[in-house]
């Protein structure tokens, strides 16, 4: 009789896991999830009807906002200010512009690439859109976008990091003040959701890494060339 | 063949490791099939043919027994 029970206990354990099996697919089953990486554990399609109907599941809630410590490399290079995937480099009017795709798996907390005094903090809304920014293709795709651009004072120039999310989102905050001290690796902000993070660097200095490349935010060294303290 | 189906008083061990081997599969199918990128008909054939192994296996098993 034991046996039989401990057999139809296991059965139904086994049951109940294809039950949810059925139930999440084409989603992965909270049985499993575990085990997968992000962008398999929360697949895109997922993500986006949690978008449509305003609701997340908790782990990926905490996954989004979760604010990992980063190792500075040694030395002087600026580093990425955000966590993403680099998709274009582009140089217009002295100035280059280093932009990261952030998808919905990476950390959404934005780093400074070099140290330096915060010498503003300037709040965009669609402006951007409509003046010499409309040429640019990593800000043509988005209808209306919402800007937080930051800019760094160095001994060798200024560097400013914008952080771009879509007008539906509309949520950035940042960290830190106009007059602030701040070091090269430190957290300036956060966007909520979304997006998209441009670096503006002198078009002089050398740069480490090239369109299509992934970058972690205050740890990975995308330029160099300019002496920053 | 009744020891098979039913065996003093419970499920024969060999229906029931069936039954198990059968629902774990699926499961593990499904998670290799997350983890690897693989064309859904080369993993099904992939799941069949493991699947037909482990049954071989388990009846070779209880007729040896």
């Amino acid at each position: 009789m034991t046996i039989l029970v401990l057999q139809i206990v296991i059965l139904c354990l086994v049951a109940a896991a294809i039950v949810l099996w059925a139930l999440y697919f084409p989603y992965p089953s909270p049985l499993i999830r575990r085990w997968l990486p992000p962008r398999k554990r929360w697949p895109e399609t997922q993500i986006r009807a949690w978008l449509k109907r305003g609701e997340f599941q908790r782990a990926f809630l905490r996954h989004f906002y979760s604010d990992p410590e980063r190792i500075a490399p040694p030395g002087n290079s600026m580093l990425a200010p955000a966590d993403g995937l680099v998709t274009s480099a582009q140089v217009q009017g002295g100035v280059r512009y280093l932009v990261i795709a952030l998808s919905f798996w990476d950390m959404h907390v934005q780093r400074s690439p070099v140290s330096g005094r915060v010498l503003a903090v300037e709040s965009h809304g669609d402006g951007f859109m409509d003046g010499e920014g409309r040429e640019f293709a990593f800000l043509r795709e988005k209808s209306c976008p919402v800007q937080k651009r930051l800019v760094i004072g160095t001994d060798a120039g200024h560097v400013a990091v914008r952080l771009i999310t879509s007008l539906a989102a509309r949520r950035i905050e940042t960290w830190v003040r106009e007059g602030e001290e701040i070091k090269r690796g430190q957290r300036i902000g956060r966007i909520l959701l979304g997006s998209t993070v441009v670096l503006e660097l002198p078009a002089a200095v050398n740069l480490l890494v090239h369109t299509g490349d992934r970058v972690w935010a205050g740890e990975t060294a995308v330029a160099e060339g300019a002496t920053c303290p | 063949m009744n020891d098979f189906l039913w065996s003093s008083g419970h499920l024969g061990w060999g229906v029931f490791a069936l039954a198990v081997f059968t629902g774990l599969w699926w499961l593990l199918g499904d998670l290799y099939w997350r983890l690897q990128n693989i064309r859904i008909s080369r993993l099904l054939v992939t799941l069949a043919i493991g699947w037909a192994i482990g049954v071989g296996l388990i009846l070779l098993g209880f007729r040896i027994e």
